[in-house]
């Protein structure tokens, strides 16, 4: 897939600051490859997820082709290639969670939300309608001492039950 | 009673301890101050080896003769802070990382200056948002004291640090998968050798090294290699002749989560049991423990019979599991282990990266037939063997003998061992992923067998008693060669 066989209805390009923030970026690593990552999180900041304008835009920035930024989006998990909601909740199922009933708490969020758990190849599926929210489970997020645990968007929240999950959501601004 | 020794974690929750300021008032940067004062950079990196540091990431090598494979006439010379903290029940890394995070930049100092380098990179895992704000902010303090940048304390040596995220795969933890994400690929492993010491991030030297390694650094240096090493218990290596001190110095961040009441991270000497550590973590939830992971999921795990098993690199080497990241998961007598090994092996078939066949064919494998064994459709044959006795007609001839085939555990033991092979710890893999996936899956169902078989049997999980659920040890594969070290200084 050569760069000019992808047609773009509406190419992305960063604001200011992420340009600002990209450029400084850049000089931290002798190869520019190397800034992929640190990249890519910018523009998933800024667009909400990877576009193929996005994926286009980055490999002009760094000088690759968009198939080995479109390599490197697919591998990792963070890397979403479908637009999500607005708040992404992000729920640890792996032991030592599970032995903390993080079940009560997923199952709770899926009630909740009317939605199911998003997969990695489609996360439209744990997306509500409004748009609001994405669900899914991850794995462990280094926190199994506060077990159970969610992350919205940036924010850990800890030892949860029910009722704080509904806490948490209330307090989400619109 | 085990006493808590706080080092590492010592000034944690002072308030502010993340700022410039109050860590000088906490002897920050002190011990980089007498470390480029009173010693030449050989001097440090010999006395992190004299130390007997290990790795506390995951693998355990010495820390020292690490740095010594590191050719000194290449430059540039690079190291990564290994930062990815994703092994399962593992969290000491996240705390340092948000509250103490001018410890670990003083670490890195360290390693740079005996090292000679001069860039280094932190990869963070990329959900540690918090983490990554909190260092950023110290770093760049770190830059307005004269710090890092260029001529560092007036020593003519340039240092910089740089943050990098990582994207939510486990794989990148792993040195050679840590580099290739760092160098904007897909986070897949590099055949070793080179080992990453030789050709490491841009084909240049690199040492990886843990957070919780390089936060060591600084109190090795300020307090002495002497002081260091009267901390955690010396082995008499006996395959020797005559035997050796096999040392396991320092303090550990033991991270202990799961069925105690008091989970969190403990810094001890290393050394303790895991009666003793489960003590100190408020005890066990619950009436009694059925099993203990010691090193994060990857380890094998131990059963009520092993829990006198001393938390060290040694001992747990000695004992057929791992140290690892110091990970400890705590079961109680209601869990069932087929359950709480299909959702390790739910894991490990989502984090497999993909390159080597066994293991990304073999992985998602053993999770199927865990979780058919889970789903009570098991397979199980019956078979009739001849056998010659009297016959129910008073007669000699064929009586048949039955016998119960769990073709299920033969297959999963198989599909594992082919993965990488726990028995000769050989693998048809790239990484030691490999052996990370099929170390759990024959320990759990060589050590329980009696639960997989119940659950086979049954057409459901059912939950033993635990003197049912467990492989008594003469008949348990890794008692066989069970040993349990010897004190040096207890040698005549
Ligand atoms: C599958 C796998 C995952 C790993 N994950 C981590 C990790 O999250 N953090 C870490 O420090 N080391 C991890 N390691 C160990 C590293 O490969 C490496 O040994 C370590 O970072 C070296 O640093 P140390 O000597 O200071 O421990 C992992 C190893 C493997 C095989
Ligand atoms: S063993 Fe698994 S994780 Fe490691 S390189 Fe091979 S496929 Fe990747
Ligand atoms: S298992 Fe959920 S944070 Fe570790």
């Amino acid at each position: 897939m050569s760069n000019e066989i992808i047609q773009i209805e509406t190419p992305f390009q960063f604001n200011e600051e992420n340009k600002r923030e990209f450029d400084e970026l850049i000089g931290r690593y002798p190869v520019k490859e190397a800034a992929m990552l640190p990249t890519l999180h910018l523009a998933q900041r800024q667009e909400g997820y990877i576009s193929p304008a996005v994926m286009k835009y980055v490999a002009e920035l760094l000088e690759l082709s968009v198939m080995k930024v479109k390599d490197v989006v697919t591998f990792y998990p963070m890397f979403f290639e479908e637009p999500v909601g607005k708040y992404v909740i992000r729920v640890c199922h792996t032991l030592p969670c599970a032995l903390r009933d993080c079940k009560v708490v997923l199952d709770h969020l899926k009630a909740k939300l009317g939605t199911d758990i998003a997969s990695e190849t489609n996360l439209a599926k744990g997306t509500t309608d409004d748009g609001k929210f994405t669900l899914m489970k991850v794995e462990c997020l280094a926190s199994c001492d506060v077990a159970p645990v969610i992350m919205v968007n940036d924010d850990l929240y800890k030892n949860l039950t029910p009722e704080k999950v509904d806490d948490i959501l209330e307090q989400l601004p619109n | 009673m085990v006493q808590e020794r706080q080092i590492l974690y010592e000034h944690l929750d002072v308030p502010n301890i993340n700022t410039f300021d109050v860590f000088r008032q906490h002897e920050g940067y002190t011990r980089f101050e007498k470390a480029i004062a009173e010693y030449q950079p050989e001097e440090i990196a010999q006395m992190v080896w004299d130390a007997g540091l290990k790795g506390r990431g995951g693998a355990g090598f010495s820390t020292g003769e690490k740095w010594s494979f590191v050719p000194r006439d290449i430059e540039p010379r690079y190291l990564c802070c290994n930062a990815d903290e994703s092994e399962p029940g593992t969290f000491s890394n996240r705390y340092v990382l948000e509250k103490n995070p001018h410890l670990l930049i003083e670490g890195i100092l360290i390693c740079c200056y005996a090292m000679g380098i001069e860039t280094t990179y932190v990869y963070i895992r990329g959900e540690f948002t918090l983490g990554k704000k909190m260092l950023d902010a110290a770093i760049k303090e770190a830059y307005e004291q004269s710090y890092l940048g260029e001529n560092v304390r007036d020593t003519g040596q340039t240092i910089n640090i740089y943050t990098h995220p990582g994207a939510g795969a486990y794989i990148c933890g792993e040195e050679t998968g840590l580099i290739e994400s760092l160098e904007g690929k897909r986070g897949q492993p590099r055949n070793k050798p080179p080992f990453p010491a030789v050709q490491g991030v841009f084909m240049k030297p690199t040492v990886v090294q843990n957070v919780e390694t390089l936060c060591n650094l600084p109190f090795i240096v300020g307090n002495g290699v002497e002081w260091y090493t009267q901390m955690g218990p010396t082995y008499a290596d006996t395959r020797k002749d005559p035997p050796e001190p096999d040392r396991n110095t320092g303090t550990k961040l033991y991270c202990i989560s799961g069925d105690v009441n008091e989970p969190g991270v403990y810094e001890l000497e290393l050394g303790l049991t895991c009666t003793e550590l489960i003590e100190v973590a408020g005890g066990l939830r619950g009436e009694e423990v059925k099993a203990v992971i010691p090193g994060g999921s990857s380890a094998p795990i131990l059963t009520h019979y092993e829990l006198d098993t001393r938390l060290d690199f040694t001992s747990l080497t000695l004992a057929k599991s791992m140290l690892g990241s110091g990970g400890i998961i705590v079961m109680n007598e209601t869990r069932n282990i087929v359950d709480c090994l299909l959702n390790i092996m739910k894991f490990y078939a989502h984090e497999s990266c993909g390159q080597c066949t066994p293991c990304r064919w073999g992985t998602p494998w053993v999770r199927d037939i865990v979780q058919r064994i889970a789903d009570g459709e098991g397979r199980q044959t019956t078979i009739t063997r001849p056998k010659f006795g009297i016959t129910e007609s008073g007669r000699w001839g064929d009586t048949g003998e039955t016998e119960e085939i769990y073709e299920d555990l033969d297959l999963l033991e198989n599909v594992a061992n082919n993965i990488a092979n726990v028995d000769t710890m050989t693998w048809n893999t790239i990484c030691v992923f490999g052996i990370a996936v099929s170390w759990p899956a024959v320990s759990y169902m060589r050590k329980f067998r009696p639960e997989f078989e119940a659950a086979i049997r049954e057409g459901k999980l059912v939950t033993l008693p635990i003197a049912e659920a467990t492989v008594p040890p003469e008949e348990n594969y890794a008692y066989q060669q069970r040993f349990i070290p010897k004190e040096f200084a207890d040698l005549e």
